[in-house]
């Protein structure tokens, strides 16, 4: 019968019309975010060995690398550079570091009102503790390799 | 002295029916299409030129911003390339392949399920364009549960898959495809069966089948032609060989038709994605590849078959580890350019439909 | 209960005028009427608050959002904030727009919405005008909305505003012709093109029930007389960009919109008179106010509307010509012609 599918149309968003709303209310209902999410990056410092594996792994030359020999003629990092504002969001870097120190956060709410603000210094906030000297242990070496 | 004449209308670049910055400068007669230019390249990156500054492993997340609203596929398409170009395409492990395909089918259904919603937007049924959206971005969710990312997901690699699939990814996912059927039903009922909407897309530009090899379309809009082609059955890549699924063919290659193909395929790739569910292996997802990547010389033309159409990869190789040249064959680039003949003599309004029937993605045509 | 009510208010004023305050008794007349308009304009700015806050949250439920519900209760204050954006932003006028038609254009159309309201009844007596020709000059009133439309499409110096005016003129002058013959059925029945008229003959039993298809035709045919889904084709969104009003930005922008729905509340009222009775209360629950019971069945009448908006997509602009031309005047035609035949039938049985 011409006019069926016209009807049909009609219960279908009457039945949406009673049903409970499937949107998420963000500010106050906070996503629920799977654990790969790749948000913002944070470092474990005293985990860095400064290898700089990151910085080549990635397409756009986003990390900035600092580091001086100590007197063991061992490198130690001092300075961490993310320049979030030309960051794909890729990964690379996270799976090229072979201690896991590098890794993703799920903080997403990433806007500045700055252009230069969403740039992130991840060695800044770093305080030397005596912890620190105890050798970093690659944890995973063998998934580390194979990706 | 009274006369008419004809009226130059500017549609676009920014237009809120041409799926992105598309511009096209029609001759109106009345509101009838006297001739239709394409103009193309405003959403050029010459992404083409930054793959021969990036190594084979960095151009991969640069696939997602091709065909942005199927990126996983595009990614598919780029380490399918490499690997043939390495001659590694044997020894990508079972779950790897197993795990691209649920997730390349998924991004088909994703893509599929944008297009039935753009559709409906066109005609302006806001409503369905909502549905449409939700179906998408349950498949998102688990795109983002997977790898990290909703559009953009870089997740495979060459020579296999970046990570496993996390756990109760599988229960997840099932539920989702034994949900899917009735979403589809749920577009037919609001959409295909409307009959207001069968008046619109009904007769609206139609591509004879001549025209569309002539044009050398490629995808489901060859198929809405009544060409019967299809990468994944005829030049099986991947595991495709193990998969049993029809593949639709319209009649008329009208609008309706390319939105009935796109339904239909829909149905099929949920019964693809319930297959490789079942019959998904344990194992590696990751083949033994160096770490550098470090193809022979040579070059190489790999195409799979993408939500859009046959995407290519033209990859010529000097031996280093940046590839010397680049070139991508894009399927809606390739469909764009039937619109000027589509478009003559048709309405306005049917000329938006059939420009959104082509299925059409800016990011892809303009690279 | 109601007709004293209202009438009571109205005699007071008129004799506190007269004599409290010495008008002479044309001069109370003419006060009486103007604070009358006055009650009807804010009555459609008041229905406007509702009426866009109810598109929100019905286009919402439909796509099974939640809508706006961040200022006040459920967002109801959302539209008082955007009134007030909108007076904030900068009135721009295209460059080789024709000024002056296009300054007035969006305020002709108000004009005719709120001229159209003289006659509307709200109640038993709450009306301006009692004509004995009120329905005539509604649907008089009504037709003129199309020059106010064309006016903004042509005056905004743009191609998509001008391809909207052209839609718009087509469509509305289509559309007349059945919405008044649907009507002309209800007019035989009665007897009378006085509304007040119309509402009393239906104390027994609605219009909606001999006059089905009539009910059918003018719903189809308002549609389209509104500019609403599925027949919105002047705006066009999705070829026309937003149509006749592209160029309009700020409280001009406002204005075509506080029209557009004085007019969808204008048509629905006139639905829920001509066919679902009025303000005559269903069931014999007569403790409900008339008032009460007319404002229940115009939001009815409203849902409708949004309900069919919100689930269909656009028709076509030569298959909304040939729906009207071919299907909906030979249809009301028919109507009329059986509503007669039914009439003379009816006559020869009573006598």
């Amino acid at each position: 019968m011409y006019g069926q599918g016209l009807i049909k149309g009609l219960r279908i968003t009457l039945k949406h019309f009673f049903e409970k709303k499937i949107t998420q209310q963000y500010p106050e209902e906070r996503p629920n975010l799977p654990e790969r999410f790749k948000g913002s990056l944070t470092l474990n410092v005293p985990k860095c060995i400064a290898c700089g594996l990151c910085s080549n792994a990635c397409p756009n030359h986003v990390i900035k690398i600092e580091s001086q020999k100590d007197e063991n003629n061992k490198k130690k990092l001092t300075g961490y550079k993310v320049m979030l504002e030309r960051c794909l969001f890729c990964g690379f870097c996270v799976e090229a570091c072979p201690t896991k120190a590098l890794e993703w956060t799920k903080e997403f709410e990433l806007t500045k009102f700055y252009r230069e603000d969403v740039n992130l210094d991840l060695f800044k906030g770093y305080v030397p503790s005596p912890d620190d000297d105890k050798p970093a242990k690659p944890e995973n070496e063998d998934t580390a390799q194979a990706s | 002295m009274l006369k008419t004449q004809e009226l130059t209308l500017n549609l676009g670049p920014h237009h809120p029916s041409t799926h992105g910055v598309f511009r096209c400068v029609l001759n109106l007669e009345g509101e009838y299409i006297q001739k239709a230019v394409n103009h193309l390249g405003y959403l050029h990156r010459g992404i083409e030129k930054l793959a021969e500054s990036r190594t084979y492993t960095q151009f991969i997340p640069y696939n997602g911003r091709l065909d942005y609203v199927a990126g996983m596929l595009n990614e598919w398409t780029y380490v399918h390339a490499v690997e043939k170009l390495m001659g590694i395409t044997e020894e990508i492990p079972e779950r790897a392949q197993y795990i691209r395909v649920i997730l390349g089918e998924l991004q088909r259904l994703a893509s599929h399920a944008i297009y039935i919603a753009s559709m409906a937007l066109d005609v302006a049924g806001a409503t369905a364009w909502f549905y449409g959206f939700r179906d998408r971005d349950e498949i998102l969710d688990l795109l983002e549960m997977v790898s990290g990312q909703r559009l953009m997901p870089n997740y495979m690699r060459i020579g296999g898959v970046a990570a496993d699939l996390p756990e109760g990814f599988i229960e997840k996912c099932q539920a989702l495809i034994d949900e899917f059927p009735n979403r589809i039903a749920e577009q037919e009922g609001i959409l295909i069966g409307n009959e207001i909407f069968q008046a619109r897309v009904k007769n609206v530009g139609p591509i004879s089948k001549e025209m569309a090899l002539d044009y050398g379309l490629t995808g489901p809009n060859l198929r809405a032609s009544g060409v019967d082609t299809d990468l994944r059955r005829d030049e099986p890549y991947g595991i495709y060989d193990r998969f049993d699924f029809k593949v639709p063919v319209g009649e008329k290659g009208d609008t309706f038709d390319r939105v009935l193909v796109r339904i239909e395929e829909m149905k099929e790739s949920v019964k693809i994605v319930k297959k490789a569910l079942r019959d998904i292996p344990e194992g590696p997802v990751m083949a033994k590849v160096p770490k550098v990547i470090k193809p022979p010389v040579g070059e190489v033309y790999s195409r799979i078959e993408n939500a859009k159409g046959h995407l290519g990869f033209h990859i010529v190789s000097d031996g280093s580890t940046k590839p010397y040249r680049l070139r991508i064959y894009s399927p809606c680039f390739v469909n764009i350019g039937i619109f000027p003949e589509m478009a003559k003599g048709i309405h306005l309004m049917d000329a938006v439909v059939a420009l959104a029937s082509l299925d059409i993605v800016l990011g892809e045509i303009d690279r | 209960m109601e007709k004293s009510f209202f009438n009571t208010i109205a005699d007071a004023l008129r004799n506190w005028l007269m004599n409290g305050l010495g008008f002479s008794d044309t001069a109370a007349q003419l006060t009486a009427t103007a604070i009358w308009t006055l009650v009807v304009i804010l009555f459609i700015l008041m229905n406007l608050i509702v009426l866009v806050w109810l598109e929100r949250k019905f286009s919402a439920f439909f796509q099974q959002r939640r809508g706006p519900n961040r200022l006040g209760p459920a967002g109801f204050l959302q539209f008082p904030v955007d009134i007030v954006k909108v007076l904030g932003k900068e009135d721009i006028i295209p460059a080789n727009a024709d000024k002056t038609v296009f300054k007035i254009a969006s305020t002709c159309l108000f004009i005719t919405t709120i001229l159209a309201w003289a006659v509307i009844p709200l109640g038993d007596g709450v009306i301006l005008a009692d004509l004995n020709i009120g329905l005539f000059y509604f649907l008089a009133i009504g037709s003129t909305a199309t020059v106010s439309l064309m006016m903004g499409g042509f005056s905004s110096n743009n191609k998509y505003s001008l391809i909207g005016g052209m839609r718009t003129v087509a469509q509305m002058i289509s559309y007349e012709i059945p919405m008044i013959f649907s009507l002309l059925g209800v007019v035989m029945m009665v007897g009378s093109l006085r509304l007040s008229d119309v509402v009393a003959a239906q104390q027994n039993m609605w219009f909606i029930v001999p006059q089905a298809i009539a009910f059918l035709v003018y719903f189809v045919a308002t549609v389209a007389e509104t500019n609403r889904g599925p027949f919105d084709l002047a705006e066009g969104e999705q070829e026309l960009v937003a149509g006749y009003f592209t160029e309009y930005s700020g409280i001009r922008y406002a204005i075509w919109m506080i029209a557009e729905y004085g007019n969808l509340v204008a048509v629905s009222t006139i639905a829920s008179i001509m066919f679902l009775g009025g303000w005559n209360a269903p069931f014999g629950l007569t403790f409900i106010p008339g008032f009460v019971w007319l404002l229940l069945k115009i939001y009815f009448m409203i849902f409708l509307f949004m309900w069919v908006k919100w689930t269909y997509p656009r028709i076509r602009i030569d298959h909304l010509m040939h729906f009207g031309w071919k299907f909906l005047i030979p249809v009301s035609l028919a109507n009329i012609l059986v509503t007669g035949i039914g009439i003379y039938v009816y006559r020869l049985i009573i006598g």
